[in-house]
């Protein structure tokens, strides 16, 4: 096995064993904190009586919870139910919309907050790289000092604030939607209407979150930037004849993209809690709206399936963003 | 040693706290943080002397009182309940403060204790530790605050303690890798070894130590808390009993003031998280700013002008012949910007190279003979720049190029076997990749497989071997670097090579053979080498002439044999003294008193006059200019003025 499989199968590894510590977590944090919304919620009013039965029947809310001694079958418990349940896709009934499988809801919600999501993270990394590049070469001159406050002034903005001041200038001043992911009642005579339509409701949530995470990604770079600027091989780039562009596109922005890939999966997390804000600004119908639909409905099961899918999709990026780590840096052999 | 790094070498941390605190109040952007959190604070501890109306108070509402625009009655307008904004804002400030603090609080001591535990007892404990660390980084914190929170209940202390034991994971991971560097420090090691406890190691040495980024983490992380504990208000899951900015926000939101262009709704509590976040961020880059400065400068700065020459030299008239110099360097002389003015490491330094030639130019670290080099090929770090003086290569001053001439110059004519050859190589790149790359760039006719074959042979005569082209540099030796450099500076086929220290950090027999290989290169490719050392046994060994220099300056200049025969300047006369010499085994060896002259202290006569057992009142007033001794033979040396005899050597000598 070479040394980059060998990193990429210890990478894989490490990811399937979060994956299975943020199942367990998630059946502990609903089933054994204080509150027990697991069973308040199998006798919640909204079911009618024969719902709550089965819901019981089929989680086994009347079994022990990890292993079951007793009965001579230890693992007839609910975490192994709940494990069984998961693995065939089952995440349970709603409460609030017990018509709607939490599964699919999830699966629906999940498809809209990519659309918000990747266009706005491939438009902050772009535009955090390119801004936090020339800050650092133009270090200590007034774009480096102005990108710095602008970063600064970003990160102190909560996101739920400028997505309610975009929204107020967009809905006020330039006539644009101010939630949802269409216009309820239309009917768009081509597909074209209909992209149009979706477009002008996209445009002010992934503004909101492009400017949210580019001020980030901007320090991040610069910073690494920097560092690389700063290294003996940069020197011999240039003692050689490289022009200044050169240097840069040849030398300087892998080696600087090194730090930048490890930084944007551990702001994964960061993205995930800026989307929830957005979306429940802009009513946009993803997983954060979701969520935070399900707290206010107290509907625990399609709570507890958001939150299994936003942990593992953090899980699954930090691992596409290791593999591209592997792929950048030869010496990962090493690691 | 990076070369940045050699001339601004700063300390990295300021240990003690106090110190940094006084320089915190004159760090401009720190002291706006304080006062900007100070009033924030006046303001909390004060709301109920300072609100127009008490915002507990529950009078009956009229329809009429909802959303009213600011009066003079009420400076912001009303709310969605009809209450007044600025006192609710008022008495909001407390609930930012309250939870940013404790749950920082919080955040700080489970974070700290787990990050000192993991960074002391680095072994099975410490990479568990990380571990769990690792899980808490790929849990998005805000979707578990709100997960248990809903759970738990919306109370000021669930969200502070949910807060709280969730925020740790950023400060656990600084701390972790400042307590591993002071485990490695000497006085932590000897404290072991004569039995000191784990706690007490702890408290009396790694604590203290990491206190300082801690307390600048410690701010940031307030700022986080402040951030969630309005994010949950805003999302409904603040404590329904208490007014907070993020539940004003809710409510506005929730209740129509968008529609309605209620602006002052939600305009001023916004507006209030920003300050106070925005204060301890600021206060929070200060301090780090303080405590562990970063390099101002770096090697590709725009717009910068690496020469400055106040007197414009004549142009050169030099007409090249056969038996002209190669390169001529004349009066050269290099300064490094600093806050006390600029200072000079590289003073009126003149001499001549030949072709086919190898010069040693020696002297101890700081005696401005890397700086020179780097002066001439354009490379100095940044803040340094040359001032005065030419470098004629071939008749054409290397210091008048043009950006575009330069570029092309370099490494055709002249190229430069870096210090530090890890260093000096591209990691990400293979060997053979930064060889080719060279020679491509230079030669914009030559075929992609024609270049890759030059390079194999370069490879090959190294020593290297051409099938290791494809190898990343980390996975070569620190000799196998070295020769991979030599390669990268034959690439072009230069007419001069410079090899800065090119044999330092290697072990001797390493050592023996690079400097073998240099020398047969020079010899059969016709080259002429400049090499930089401090290592008169290189010098013995290779070089045609010795360039001493000493505080900036050139003190001797002679062909080797001469040289070491009979040396002319009292420092070279020194230097001999304290090298020793294998033919000689008998003879003493005596080390030079006293310390070469700091670049700030340089003394106003001859740079060496404070250490030289000849020197006389002469020396101590004015620098000696070079006294030719014979042909090719040069010192910088009162004693040897023609005009002026020295007077008796002192008596006290001896």
């Amino acid at each position: 096995m070479s040394g980059r499989t060998r990193f990429l199968a210890r990478r894989v590894g490490w990811a399937l064993v979060t994956v299975w510590v943020v199942i367990t977590f998630n059946f502990v944090l609903f089933r054994v904190l204080p509150g027990d919304p697991a069973r308040s919620g199998a006798r919640d009013p909204r079911l009618n009586p024969e719902t709550q039965a089965a819901l019981t029947e089929r989680f086994g809310l009347d079994k022990p919870l990890f292993f079951n001694f007793g009965s001579g079958a230890p693992f007839d418990s609910q975490y192994f139910i709940y494990i069984g349940a998961l693995m065939q896709g089952d995440l349970g009934t709603s409460y609030a919309r017990p018509d709607d499988p939490v599964a699919e809801q999830l699966g629906d919600a999940l498809v809209n907050t990519l659309w918000l999501v990747l266009p706005s993270q491939f438009l902050s990394i772009l535009f955090g790289i390119i801004l936090g590049l020339v800050a650092a070469w133009r270090r200590g001159k007034a774009t480096d000092i102005g990108s710095l406050a602008f970063s600064l002034f970003m990160w102190s903005l909560p996101t739920f604030f400028l997505a309610i001041i975009l929204l107020f200038i967009g809905a006020r001043y330039f006539d644009l939607p101010i939630g949802g992911k269409g216009t309820i009642g239309a009917a768009f005579e081509t597909p074209v209407e209909a992209a149009v339509d979706l477009f002008r409701h996209l445009l002010l949530p992934t503004l909101t979150l492009t400017l949210v995470l580019l001020g980030e990604y901007m320090l991040i770079m610069r910073s690494s930037v920097l560092d690389v600027f700063s290294e003996d091989y940069v020197l011999t780039a240039k003692a050689k004849g490289l022009s200044t562009y050169r240097i840069i596109r040849g030398h300087a922005l892998k080696n600087a993209m090194l730090p930048m890939v490890t930084l944007i999966a551990l702001n994964l997390a960061f993205t995930v809690s800026g989307a929830i804000q957005v979306e429940s600004v802009y009513s946009w119908p993803g997983l954060g709206h979701l969520t935070v639909q399900a707290v206010s409905d107290r509907d625990y099961p399609v709570l507890q399936g958001a939150f299994l899918l936003l942990a593992l999709a953090v899980v699954f990026a930090n691992l596409v963003a290791d593999i591209v780590y592997g792929y950048l840096d030869p010496r990962v052999t090493e690691a | 040693m990076t070369v940045v790094a050699e001339v601004q070498s700063r300390p990295t941390t300021i240990a003690a706290p106090r110190g940094a605190l006084r320089t915190l109040l004159h760090h401009p952007v720190g002291l706006a943080g304080l006062i900007m959190l100070g009033l924030t604070f006046f303001v909390a501890v004060f709301a109920p002397l300072l609100a127009p109306y008490d915002p507990y108070d529950t009078p009956p509402v009229h329809i009429e009182d909802i959303y009213q625009p600011p009066s003079p009655e009420h400076p912001l307008g009303t709310d969605d309940g009809g209450k007044d904004v600025l006192s609710e804002l008022i008495y909001g400030s407390r609930v930012s403060l309250i939870v940013g603090f404790t749950a920082a609080a919080i955040a700080i001591v489970i974070g700290g204790a787990i990050g000192i535990v993991a960074g002391y007892k680095a072994g099975r404990t410490g990479s568990a530790l990380m571990r769990f660390t690792d899980f808490f980084l790929v849990i998005p914190d805000l979707a578990l605050q709100i997960v248990l929170v809903a759970i738990l209940g919306p109370s000021l202390v669930t969200i502070i303690i949910v807060i709280g034991i969730l925020g740790w994971t950023t400060t656990a991971r600084l701390v972790r890798s400042q307590a591993l560097t002071v485990r490695e420090r000497k006085f932590v090691a000897r404290a072991h070894a004569i039995g000191a406890s784990d706690w007490h190691m702890i408290r009396r040495h790694i604590i203290p130590l990491v206190m300082p980024l801690m307390l600048a983490n410690a701010v940031l992380v307030i700022s986080l808390a402040i951030l969630s504990e309005s994010t949950l208000a805003f999302i409904g899951l603040g404590d329904p009993t208490v007014i907070s900015w993020g539940k004003m926000l809710n409510f506005a939101f929730d209740r129509g003031a968008v529609s309605a262009g209620a602006w002052w709704a939600f305009f001023p509590p916004g507006l209030a998280i920003v300050w106070v976040v925005l204060a301890t961020t600021l206060l929070g880059t200060a301090l780090e700013d303080v405590l562990n400065p970063r390099l101002k400068r770096h090697h590709l700065e725009a717009g910068r002008d690496d020469v400055v020459r106040s007197v414009e030299p004549p142009p050169a008239v030099m007409i090249p012949t056969a038996n002209a110099p190669l390169l001529s360097i004349r009066g050269l002389s290099v300064e490094f910007e600093s806050s006390d003015g600029p200072l000079r490491a590289v003073d009126d330094v003149s001499f001549d190279l030949a072709r086919g030639e190898t010069i040693g130019l020696v002297g101890e670290s700081g005696s401005g003979k890397t700086t020179a080099m780097l002066g001439l090929l354009r490379l100095l770090p940044p803040g340094g720049r040359i001032v005065a003086g030419q470098a004629l290569f071939d008749g054409e001053d290397l210091l008048s190029l043009p950006p575009d001439e330069l570029r092309a110059f370099r490494w055709t004519r002249l190229s430069m076997v870096f210090q530090g050859a890890m260093n000096a190589l591209n990691p990400v790149q293979t060997v053979g990749g930064q060889v080719t790359e060279a020679i491509r760039l230079h030669d914009h006719r030559i075929s992609k497989d024609e270049a890759n074959r030059r390079t194999a042979d370069l490879l090959d005569r190294v020593g290297i071997g051409a099938r290791r082209a494809n190898e990343y540099p980390h996975t070569y030796s620190g000799g196998m670097r070295q020769r991979a450099m030599i390669a990268l500076a034959l690439a072009c086929r230069p007419d001069v090579i410079v090899a800065d220290e090119p044999t330092t950090a290697l072990d001797v027999m390493i050592q023996a053979q690079i400097m073998e290989l240099l020398g047969g290169l020079s010899r059969d490719l016709g080259m002429s080498t400049i090499i930089v050392t401090h290592d008169l046994g290189i010098v013995a060994q290779v070089c045609d002439r010795v360039v001493v220099m000493y505080g900036g300056r050139v003190a001797e200049d002679a062909p080797a044999s001469r040289l070491f025969a009979e040396p002319r300047h009292p420092y070279t006369q020194a230097l001999l003294e304290a090298f020793p010499d294998v033919a000689h085994p008998e003879r003493e060896l005596h080390a030079i008193g006293g310390t070469p002259p700091r670049l700030d202290a340089m003394p106003p006569g001859c740079p060496f006059a404070p250490r030289c057992a000849h020197a006389f009142d002469r020396c101590d007033t004015a620098k000696p200019p070079l006294y030719p001794i014979s042909d090719g033979w040069a010192a910088s040396c009162y004693l040897l003025d023609p005009a002026h005899p020295a007077p008796a050597s002192p008596a006290t000598h001896d």
